[in-house]
């Protein structure tokens, strides 16, 4: 990597008033998306809007202040995770008075869809023009086509970035990742982070030739805290005992011992589908040779398993890079960084990391938006009635 | 048939990966056509064919000398999805080293091209197809359940078919770097399949025993 003498790293902080300045944009644009143009008129909801406000421009300010990328994102991540699962578990409650999907529920296509499936539901839409989920297409809570155009729009702008700044499942290992200080178990098998790819593989063949959503039936261990359906035979017994043997084991146990994201680095079929994205996607994090002094702590670090020796040697970091930045904070040369393909690779370097996190922060601000507000005013209305219901 | 589709599939990657850098030599020498290249994938696949058809008339023996003189022969079926679903679990996920069946013939190579220059892709795949791998396995132990000769056949056909596939773009041999994450993914991906297996031998034998 050839460098002048003017060639610019990552600014370790900015002024106060300048981050205000570029903080600006975004100010109005979580205005924006968290109103949607309509300011509450009950006073809970206007406190919800307030607080989720405030949280969510601190965060960014303090990201484009500091230069620390992964520090913040990771705690407005992690909130996501946490509020969209009081929120969705509250939600099914007031519906269906249970987490459990019945058979009538999906007979009348009543289950939100998740942007897990989608790998799978492509090959039977494309063959069958048939699409393999008991959800709607269009109009109620998590329909089909909006999933389908949120997808579209944070893969052309994110890449694999959907995965630490979109999927509401990924805080939760995120934050288990983030229990201990230093990993219990360090050495890990490279050859498990072709697994994802395998499950990719075995999941959307067995769903094109059975045309059903094989990996919500089976494996996904996110139903645990989500919805599940109602165990009415062994088979449905012995489906439960395996997604929430791997909720505890890829989601809870693995993270806290490896502090790694396990179930998106080893397992998620949706994450090594997403990483195809990143090849067309113009954000990625580089690294500097001549800056980096092979110390390795961002192999040790990556959540993904997407760092390694022959990654460090090409300059990049792997295809199933989340674009989080935690590799990027710790680096103690700033030998990582943002950039923007195409572009230069010695200058401006701090100006890719801002083009890259504006579209990453509105969109984790626009899902986290809805779910945090809705904690906020379920919390107001636990502590007044005794119900959050 | 179904079912044998879906194993052919799952473990289709697994064949390609194993034995295209074996059979490339023999089948796409250098310098030739696409269409000389097809048509020498195509009576490859033909061996490989014959090869699954004889197994299926072979099963189907089974299926009609053992399996009629037993009164639970869920118990046997079950316990073999199970055996070689374990097999197919530890190759997928644990066995380092697999080499592909049509290496057996490189011995002979230069004499059977001496005698019988065209009948080389014949037999490689005819080879390949008597590959006693756990997907291969498991495909029998399927082919032996059903009790005519001709769903045994369609069976191992569909089987054929699923592993097929893939061989599909062996013409166009420049693909074909990149080998070991292939190799490695389409192992994993039938060490999954196995588990799949592993759970419809274990219902059957809870089935055979429960009629007990």
């Amino acid at each position: 990597m050839n460098r002048d003498a003017s060639a610019q790293s990552v600014p370790a902080k900015r002024g106060l008033f300048k981050t205000f300045f570029l903080c600006l944009p975004m100010m109005l644009l979580t205005f924006m998306m968290l109103t949607r143009g309509n300011i509450p008129a009950d006073e809970d909801r206007l406190f919800a809007l307030a607080i989720t406000f405030f949280f969510f421009n601190v965060l960014f300010f303090l990201m484009v202040h500091t230069g620390k990328t992964d520090r913040f994102r990771s705690i407005l991540f992690i909130t996501l995770s946490v509020c969209f699962v009081i929120s969705f578990i509250s939600h099914l409650i007031e519906v269906r008075g249970s987490m459990a999907i019945s058979g009538a529920n999906m007979i009348e296509g009543e289950v939100p869809f998740c942007h897990i499936a989608i790998p799978m539901t492509l090959i039977p839409a494309a063959l069958t023009k048939t699409i393999i989920f008991p959800g709607t297409i269009i109009g109620s809570f998590a329909s089909i086509a909006s999933m389908f155009v949120l997808w579209i729009g944070v893969s052309l702008s994110l890449g694999r970035g959907l995965c630490s700044w979109f999927c509401f499942f990924g805080g939760l290992e995120d934050g288990f990742s983030r229990i201990f200080r230093k990993p219990l178990i360090k050495n890990i098998n490279v050859k498990w982070t072709y697994l994802p790819y395998a499950v990719l593989l075995v999941v959307v063949l067995l769903a094109a030739v059975t045309l059903s959503p094989t990996y919500c039936h089976w494996l996904c261990p996110f139903k645990t805290v989500t919805e599940f359906v109602e165990i009415t035979s062994v088979k449905i017994l012995i489906q439960t005992i395996i997604f929430v043997s791997l909720f505890i084991g890829l989601v809870i146990v693995l993270p806290i011992l490896t502090k790694r994201r396990t179930q998106c680095g080893l397992f998620c079929p949706f994450g090594a589908f997403q990483s195809f994205t990143n090849k067309t996607n113009a954000f990625e994090v580089r690294i500097d040779h001549e800056k980096c002094v092979k110390c390795m702590k961002c192999v040790q670090i990556c959540p993904t398993f997407s760092i390694s020796e022959e990654s460090i040697a090409e300059g990049r970091t792997g295809i199933s890079c989340t674009k989080c930045g935690k590799c990027v904070d710790a680096c103690p040369k700033t030998a990582l960084f943002y950039h923007v393909k195409g572009t230069s690779l010695v200058s401006s370097l701090d100006r890719y990391r801002l083009l890259f996190l504006y579209p990453a922060f509105l969109v984790l601000a626009t899902m986290a938006g809805g779910y945090v507000q809705d904690v906020i005013v379920k919390t107001i209305k636990l502590i007044a009635t005794g119900s959050i219901i | 048939m179904l079912e044998g589709f879906i194993l052919g599939l799952s473990n289709g990657v697994t064949c390609v990966a194993y034995c295209a850098p074996v059979l490339i030599p023999y089948l796409l020498g250098e310098g030739k056509r696409i269409s000389q290249n097809s048509a020498l994938t195509v009576q490859f696949l033909l061996g490989r064919l014959s090869g699954y058809l004889l197994f299926a008339v072979f099963a189907w023996g089974i299926n009609h000398s053992i399996l009629q003189w037993m009164s639970k022969p869920d118990l046997l079926i079950g316990g073999a999805y199970v055996i070689f679903s374990v097999l197919l679990i530890f190759y997928g996920f644990f066995k380092t080293t697999t080499s592909c069946a049509a290496s057996r013939i490189n011995g002979l190579r230069h004499k059977w091209v001496a005698i019988m220059p065209f009948s080389l892709p014949i037999i490689a795949g005819f080879v390949t197809g008597l590959s006693f791998c756990p997907p291969f396995l498991l495909a029998f132990t399927g082919a032996i359940e059903r009790t005519s000769l001709l769903k045994s056949m369609l069976f191992f056909f569909a089987f054929f078919l699923g592993t097929s596939i893939f061989f599909i773009p062996t013409p166009f041999v420049g693909i074909f770097r990149g080998f070991s994450t292939l190799k490695m993914v389409g192992k994993m991906a039938a060490g999954l399949i196995g588990v799949y297996y592993l759970y419809s031998g274990i219902v059957m034998l809870i089935g055979g025993i429960s009629r007990i």
